[in-house]
């Protein structure tokens, strides 16, 4: 932790390491204080200082000395030699109610699972009925039965932990009897309690383990517990829980008697639950156990150095809505460092204008819309360019400002309906919220007019679908309530990130003419991200081609369908399929887009691209007026050609 | 809503049922006839015969329960073994007592698990996300008792803000009663606040990946109204189920801690009757604890039904 250099990429791998410095050290950490526990359990005799049972009334309630190191208690008798001693009934303890536990507990839990029927329904009953009760009192009843002491006491605990054991060892065996059944199908002939037992062993371990430490743990809680009300290890024997016991007793007299034994209970319990954790941390990784973390991705320095290759703005127009001019955005990699996702990536969209925005799944598509709204979410940035609406710079606002923007004079509308409608809260109630929180409407007021809004994107019976909850509406009905809310506030930009994408194809169709239909009487612009093109050309004006995160080519949308210019486009287009065909169109593309970080050297499509020479090495700008392109073969004989 | 809660009351009759006769069946288990344990070793054949008709020890063990359940449903859970005192009325003394340690600690750590919960839940793996996981992970390794003895020499021996023993009911003094409540509620909600604190935070962040949360940040509305609003009421369904199980669990931990502070509820009646070996009284503890569970499973229910409308009946 000294040495904390500037440097992000650096900061990342180190914490990244240091996480697991400190996790190693946690493990080591616990795994000392368990052996400590152990050996003094064994060697109790030759440890302690003292008979743990000695009296000197003369030296009672004494603190620290150096002949006591921990003091006297009540008694005279030294608190360090009870304390040594204590070890022994916890490790006793422990065993003792654990193996109980799981000697009862699995076989149980096996043979009910096996059998199924009634013996599973009855053995089940009464296991709910005993979890239903506090466990304590559970073990306080067994108590009553077979009377107080240790052993009777941890057999108390014991049965009461069989019961999680018992619940464990029935799930693994009716998880593995479907497996196995299907697998029987194929194996004739072989005795199916054979391969089940087969079966059993190797997937109940794990989980086994981990219940084992859990259920010490809890052992080791109780078993003070019951000793601190009397009811397990009777004085003068020296458990930790009599020990406290005597301790609660001469608060007044001599608080530190509560110190040693409290602090051997939390460091036993701690070190149990945290190797534990450590042991259920690499069971649930596990193949990856022990997999060193790939080496950092290097910071992206000075990412895009602006001047050379920054294509010129998209010309002003009067009417534009929004200008996106030089955007970078960021987004920390998982190695460590920042990578980037999006550069130099400017766009314009006007009034009434729909801009979509097209490529594969990864080329930075939603991204560019959350960047927009200022949502990119944590782990990512936008490091350069601007981003205006309306006039306004949106990069600059504050988040508050950013708030206001958001909802007022842009909106989003997302892919998937049924998960970005809330499941908690009616329709109506998420629409309303929105009209009394960005417009100030009284309740009543925000009700009317989500009902209007509502009937408005051709939902019949407004008044009664507003009360409907998401999950009781269609996929094509959410999505229009979906785009109702995001219109509640009528946005002078709505984005939509793949609006029709999760939708039925039949309903596709619906939205999109819903989108056509409210930007007429709204005339909002539209930024329309999609990765299929048929959608796109069915609903664009222009058409914004994005891969690896940069804009390959921009062109309205008829122009771009004729002449696509950009290798890319004209892969995107081959591999769509044309209305007639049934059957899925070939992959004209090969591989898919590098991933942030991987992108190649020059031109960022070269690895996939058909036509590449050898200056595809270097940077390619965006060239052209009115329609843009970023290939250095844009308009060479063979590229056409081969259209 | 009605109707959820009489379609989770019929779900609970095998329940119930079986509770009954495990409970009813103590009796029998008991290594020594309860008529020795009544009258010592010393009594004569005739005292002994009598005790036996008093208690229906005489009667076939069928007709018995079914007696048995008949006065334990009408509140009558017969008399201690050894004094004559009615177990309803020992039990009914001191239910407040154990309820309100057992109330005022469930706030507590639901108060405390919420807040360490959503603080570390905002900024995964910050230095207030490691605090409050690691601040989970000693509280659960912390004993109650322990705790309540800590509690009781800083703020009781030394400072002598609380008194460091007894109970003061809620109808006598409120003020005294939050005083004499507030240290064994502390004590005892501690590991349970934990528990909640650790499940508020895996909930939480779950719930802030999810799509409408970006949604509703996207439509412009406050993080603190989309935090506290969307994604609470969602985070919360699994916190529901936390807290009922915590519930059971605090009632069974005031049993010990109301010794640390010498508190007369549930916990000194089992103790002492455990160690008697007063079947009726340890019958009847076992059922009012099952009636609390049922009752706080059902509140369960319904507020789970009210935060998630997935699992109202239609
Ligand atoms: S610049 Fe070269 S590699 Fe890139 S798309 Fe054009 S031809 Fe292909």
């Amino acid at each position: 932790m000294s040495v904390q250099s500037a440097s992000a990429s650096d900061r990342g791998a180190r914490s990244g390491s240091r996480r697991r410095a400190s996790a190693q050290a946690v493990t080591v950490a616990a795994v000392a204080v368990l052996s400590l526990l152990v050996i003094a359990a064994v060697a109790a005799p030759w440890i302690a200082p003292y008979d743990p049972l000695h009296q000197s009334l003369g030296a009672a309630l004494q603190g620290p000395s150096t002949a006591h190191w921990l003091g006297t208690d009540d008694l005279g008798r030294d608190v360090l030699s009870r304390l040594v001693y204590g070890c022994r009934i916890a490790v006793i303890a422990a065993a003792e109610a654990t193996s109980i536990a799981v000697v009862l507990g699995v076989p149980l839990g096996l043979f009910v699972g096996y059998r199924g029927g009634w013996w599973d329904w009855a053995v089940m009953r009464l296991v709910e009925a005993v979890v239903s009760i506090p466990g304590i009192m559970v073990a306080i009843v067994i108590i009553a039965i077979l009377g107080t002491g240790l052993h009777r006491a941890m057999i108390a605990l014991g049965i009461l932990f069989s019961t999680s054991f018992l619940r464990l060892a029935r799930g693994v065996v009716l998880t593995e009897r479907e497996e196995v059944y299907v697998k029987l199908a194929r194996v004739v002939g072989a005795s199916d309690r054979r391969i089940l037992l087969r079966h059993i062993f190797p997937n109940i371990a794990p989980p086994l383990i981990v219940q084992v430490t859990l259920t010490v743990g809890a052992v080791l809680l109780a078993e003070a517990g019951l000793s601190f009300i009397g009811l397990g290890v009777q004085p003068p024997d020296a458990s930790w829980g009599t020990m406290l016991n005597t301790a609660a007793s001469y608060m007044e007299l001599n608080w530190f008697l509560a110190i040693p034994p409290g602090i051997a209970i939390v460091a036993t319990v701690l070190s149990i639950n945290l190797l534990g954790d450590v042991i259920r941390d690499s069971i649930g990784r596990g193949v990856a156990v022990g997999v060193k973390p790939t080496t950092p991705v290097a910071r992206f320095e000075a990412a895009a150095p602006a001047s050379p290759e920054s294509a010129a703005p998209p010309p002003r127009r009067d009417d534009d809505v929004l200008r996106i001019e030089g955007l970078q955005v960021v987004v920390s990699a998982k190695e460590g460092g920042e990578v980037p996702v999006i550069t130099d990536l400017s766009l314009a969209i006007a009034r009434g204008e729909t801009l979509g925005l097209v490529g594969e799944s990864g080329s930075g598509k939603t991204l560019t819309g959350l960047s927009i709204l200022g949502l990119i979410g944590a782990g990512g940035r936008s490091t350069h360019g601007t981003i205006t609406l309306n006039g306004t710079e949106l990069r600059a606002l504050t988040e508050r400002q950013r708030e206001q923007v958001r909802g007022n004079a842009v909106a989003m509308v997302f892919q998937d309906p049924t998960t970005s409608l809330n499941p908690a809260f009616t329709v109506g109630n998420q629409i309303a919220e929105v009209l009394r929180a960005k417009k100030g409407l009284s309740r009543k007021a925000a009700w009317a007019r989500t009902i209007e809004l509502i009937d408005r994107v051709g939902i019949p019976r407004p008044a009664e679908r507003a009360r409907a909850y998401p999950h009781e509406l269609s996929g094509g009905m959410a999505q229009r309530v979906a785009i109702a809310r995001a219109l509640s506030c009528n946005p002078a930009l709505l984005i939509a990130d793949e609006p029709t994408t999760a939708l039925d194809v039949t309903v596709q169709q619906e939205i999109l003419d819903l989108f056509r239909d409210l930007q007429d009487e709204f005339g909002m612009a539209i930024l329309f991200v999609t990765h299929d093109l048929a959608v796109a050309a069915d609903i664009c004006d222009r058409i914004a081609v994005m891969y690896a995160g940069e804009i390959v080519e921009v062109a309205p949308v008829d122009t771009l369908f004729a002449t696509p210019r950009h290798p890319y486009t004209r892969g995107l287009l081959s591999a769509m399929p044309h209305a007639s065909d049934r059957d899925p169109p070939l992959p004209t593309i090969r591989g898919t887009v590098p991933r942030p970080g991987s992108w190649p050297r020059g031109c960022r499509f070269s690895d996939r691209c058909g036509f590449r020479t050898d200056a595809c090495g270097q940077r390619v700008p965006l060239t052209g007026t009115g329609r843009l392109v970023r290939c250095l073969r844009a308009g060479d004989p063979e590229l056409e050609a081969g259209r | 809503m009605l109707r959820l809660v009489v379609q989770r009351l019929l779900a609970l009759v095998p329940l119930l049922f079986i509770v009954s006769v495990l409970t009813f069946s103590l009796t029998s288990l008991l290594p020594d006839d309860p008529a020795d344990l009544i009258i010592g070793q010393w009594g004569t054949e005739q005292q002994f015969e009598m005790v036996r008709e008093r208690l229906g020890l005489n009667e076939p063990l069928v007709p018995r329960y079914v007696h048995w359940l008949e006065r334990a449903l009408h509140g009558d859970l017969g008399t201690s073994f050894f004094n004559s005192v009615e177990v309803s009325d020992a039990v009914m003394q001191r239910l407040p007592v154990t309820l309100s340690l057992t109330a005022v600690s469930a706030l507590i750590a639901l108060l405390v698990g919420l807040a360490a919960g959503i603080a570390a839940a905002l900024r995964p793996r910050s230095w207030t996300d490691r605090l409050a996981t690691f601040g989970a992970t000693i509280g659960q390794a912390i004993p109650n008792f322990w705790f309540g003895i800590l509690l009781v020499a800083v703020f009781a021996v030394t400072l002598r803000w609380f008194p460091a023993t007894g109970f003061t009911p809620l109808s006598s003094s409120p003020w005294e009663w939050l005083r004499s409540v507030t240290l064994p509620a502390i004590a005892l909600g501690l590991a349970s606040s934990a528990a909640i604190a650790r499940q508020v935070r895996s909930a939480m962040v779950g719930v802030l990946q999810q799509d409408y949360i970006r949604a509703a940040r996207a439509q412009g509305l406050s993080r603190r109204r989309v935090i506290f609003k969307h994604a609470l009421t969602n985070a919360l369904v699994p916190v529901v189920a936390v807290l009922s199980f915590q519930i059971t669990v605090l009632l069974g931990g005031a049993l010990i801690v109301e010794q640390v502070f010498a508190i007369n509820g549930l916990g000194t009646l089992a103790i002492t009757a455990v160690r008697r070996q007063d079947i009726p009284m340890i019958q009847g503890l076992v059922l009012v604890m099952v009636v609390l569970v049922v009752i706080v499973q059902l509140a369960t229910d319904v507020v789970y039904g009210f935060l998630n409308p997935k699992a109202r009946p239609s």
